[in-house]
């Protein structure tokens, strides 16, 4: 049998030839971007040499002991706990109304995942019309009711919820298909035997339902996680990071360093958000490993 | 349920709307086919037909709007040397694609480049020296401060476009219900703007953007400036954090802002907001380019386009003044091959050609660069392009550094951030000095 492994592998070489070339390359080359100054003033173009150089650890040095940096990554972080937990609240509830048998029931599901549907990117400069401060959709309704409503995107408290609002909007689909999913493929035996146990729908639902959809809710947790923490586009395409940088979340700063020209900065920035979901990840899944064997 | 998906629906239909609102003046201009018929018989084609010999098309690039782009796109396919591939890329972010382009030599053959990226691609041997290969005669022709920028260690790297500064555009119909006069001074900026909220039933006079191209003829009218540079790029002062700077922000913030203009606004969408608020006549005065006359014109306040006011932006306490002069350049990419680069220079003579400017001038209101596309008929019937003509005879030409497209990266966030209250005029001030200190790095003097 192990003389014929080598098909398997000879298989494999394609895919990890692609892997290389797109992932891998690029990341290292980031990776080393990270070490150096280099900037679109110094980068080697057709006309010239690259004239970057090696400056170890500095770009690291002075991103994480900037002051910036601090208020961002404390941003990031608040923005990412806010979304998921919603995405994952609402979306457990919406699971459990879809979860009923009603008339009907497709059609709702339909128009919930109404916003997984539609590009993100459209949905993000919809809203940003919805939010318009002086011609918006949400402001001409409240001033209706007599409310003078805030500029949602540039408000320096408003300016955090917004893009909020939106991506909770966009994220819901996605967790309550996914926990719908986990709902259908419980047993109904066990449901059945809560009945007969005489247990209350509560007492069902903390004992039965949420054990068992454990392990599809640690799985999307971490997803909904890794993607909110990156999400670029609802950020960028509602208040821009405005006012003032406030509302930049790290993806979106290592964006800015881009268009700037600081591409060694912008490197180090991802190298970071790529470190910090590294060390993210392997608490989590160890967190939850060890439970696993525990029980 | 269904109240609340209602809910969900509603505002997107009524954003379809307000976009298909937004679209109708766009798909509206280009219909202006009949326009001067005479503009056909443009440009050397004898020249082009022999200097395109043997090729194939060249690439196009341009960052004009949707009312310019048809006209622009119209101009560049009739070039008769050879086939030409238009592309229209959105503004935002072109500079940096092209640099990447560029740097990678995939550029498209010919590129309309806002003025203050020149200097950065000729420093980095991206841009054919066209110096050589366009008659001095008709270079003379060109007004000397839209060259200038195209001008970098000897070379000349870019001919203009076209050439832009903001102004004071007002509605002359609420400035006559008020009885007010164009005001010359900031003071009498503010003491109009007063009248006109106390007269008419304007909520706003004046409305403005959280963007810091904005605030710079507040900084120049109290003394103030961005930085002062050499021909040679060497940097010997920075203005953006000295005295007048701060007065200037100090005056908008706390004589203009609240007072005559919103308190706040919505930044992202404050350049959309601000053109519909004038538009509708809820706005009687902002600060706008010629690039916008288009869209203003078609707004219902402006049907009669004789109710539009172009005027020179306030002059400080000291008389200072300033409009930050703009404006738009063809360059050719140094990646061609010589055969190549001949029939570029050629497509980008025959875009230039007085006719071509004119054309821009009379349908889209915007500024030639050379004298004689001033003296066609046409544009001197236009009373835009008059008037505008006098807003850049009083306006500032900003310093040409290779930088000098990367300096509002931390300018406008500051701006904001003093705007808001996050920090002291000052101390963003201060910031952005800061930021453009390692931003010119050895350019500036220590």
């Amino acid at each position: 049998m192990r003389d014929r492994m080598w098909v398997a592998y000879a298989f494999m070489l394609p895919v990890f030839v692609v892997m290389a070339v797109i992932v891998l390359y690029p990341l290292a080359l980031s990776i080393w971007s990270s070490f150096t100054d280099l900037s679109r003033a110094n980068q080697a173009t057709v006309f010239r040499p690259g004239s970057e150089q090696f400056i170890g650890l500095d770009n690291y040095a002075t991103i994480l002991t900037s002051e910036e940096f601090r208020g961002r990554l404390g941003w990031t972080t608040i923005w990412t706990a806010v979304n998921v937990f919603f995405h994952f609240t609402i979306g457990m509830g919406l699971a459990l109304l879809l979860n009923q048998k009603f008339r009907g029931r497709t059609a709702y599901r339909l128009v919930l995942m109404l916003p997984w549907a539609v590009p993100a990117f459209v949905s993000a400069v919809a809203w940003r019309y919805i939010f318009n401060g002086e011609y918006g959709a949400l402001n001409l309704m409240l001033a209706s009711f007599g409310i003078d409503g805030p500029n949602w995107l540039s408000d320096q408290f408003w300016a955090y919820v917004a893009p909020i609002v939106v991506n909770v909007w966009l994220g819901v689909p996605f967790m309550m298909v996914a926990l719908l999913g986990g709902m259908q493929s419980i047993p109904q035996e066990l449901y059945e035997a809560a009945r007969v146990d005489g247990a209350t729908r509560r007492q069902t639902f903390w004992n039965v339902t949420v054990p068992q959809l454990r392990s599809v809710s640690v799985a999307i947790i971490l997803l909904g996680i890794i993607w909110t923490f990156n999400l670029f586009v609802v950020i960028f395409l509602t208040t821009g990071g405005g006012p003032g940088g406030r509302t930049d979340i790290l993806v979106t700063e290592s964006f800015n360093l881009f268009q700037a020209g600081q591409l060694a900065q912008a490197a180090t920035y991802s190298v970071v958000i790529l470190s910090i979901l590294l060390i993210f990840v392997a608490v989590y899944q160890r967190a939850f490993r060890t439970e696993d064997v525990a029980r | 349920m269904t109240r609340s998906t209602m809910r969900l629906v509603l505002p997107l239909g009524m954003t379809l709307a307000l976009a298909l609102a937004a679209c109708t003046p766009a798909a509206s201009t280009p219909a202006d086919t009949d326009a001067p018929s005479d503009s056909e018989a443009a440009a050397p084609s004898a020249d082009a037909t022999a200097a395109c010999e043997g090729v194939d098309s060249l690439t196009f690039t341009h960052t004009m709007n949707d009312q310019e782009s048809p006209v622009i796109a119209e101009i560049a396919e009739a070039f008769e040397g050879t086939t030409v591939e238009v592309t229209q890329i959105p503004f935002d972010g072109a500079q940096q694609a092209y640099d990447q382009q560029a740097a990678g030599g995939e550029a498209p053959d010919v590129f309309r480049a806002e003025i203050a990226w020149i200097a950065d691609y000729a420093d980095k041997g991206y841009l054919v020296d066209l110096a050589g290969m366009i008659p001095s005669e008709e270079w003379d022709d060109y007004l000397a401060g839209p060259l200038a920028y195209g001008q970098w260690q000897g070379g000349t790297y870019a001919v203009p476009q076209v050439t832009d500064a903001l102004a004071l555009l007002y509605n002359k119909r609420l400035f006559e219900e008020a009885g007010v006069e164009v005001p010359a001074t900031m003071d009498d900026f503010v003491a109009a703007g007063e009248t006109l909220q106390a007269d008419t039933d304007v909520e706003n006079a004046f409305y403005m953007r959280g963007d810091a191209y904005w605030l710079q003829p507040f900084l120049w009218a109290f003394g103030g400036g961005l930085f002062e540079a050499d021909a040679e790029g060497q940097v010997s002062e920075l203005l953006v954090n000295n005295e007048g700077s701060v007065a200037g922000l100090e005056f908008l913030l706390n004589d203009v802002l609240g007072t005559i203009a919103p308190a706040e606004v919505d930044f992202p969408n404050d350049y959309n907001n601000a053109m519909t608020g004038f538009k509708e006549g809820q706005v009687a005065m902002i600060f706008n380019g010629p690039w916008s006359t288009a869209d203003v014109l078609s707004g219902t306040e402006f049907s009669d386009p004789e109710n539009l006011g172009i005027a020179v932006i306030p002059a400080g306490p000291d008389g200072a003044k300033g409009s930050p002069i703009g404006g738009h350049s063809y360059v050719a990419y140094a990646g061609m091959d010589e055969a190549k680069q001949a029939c570029a220079v050629e497509f980008i003579r025959y875009l230039s050609s007085a006719e071509n400017q004119g054309r821009l001038a009379t349908e889209l209101n915007l500024l030639p660069t050379r004298q004689s596309a001033y003296e066609l008929p046409d544009v001197q019937e236009n009373r835009l392009i008059a008037e505008f003509g006098t807003v850049i005879e009083n306006a500032t030409a900003r310093p040409v550094v290779p930088e000098g497209g990367a300096i509002y990266t931390d300018f406008g966030p500051n701006f904001q951030a003093a705007w808001t209250g996050d920090k002291e005029p000052q101390q963003a001030l201060d910031d952005v000095a800061a930021a453009w200190t390692t931003l010119l790095g050895d350019r500036l003097a220590q």
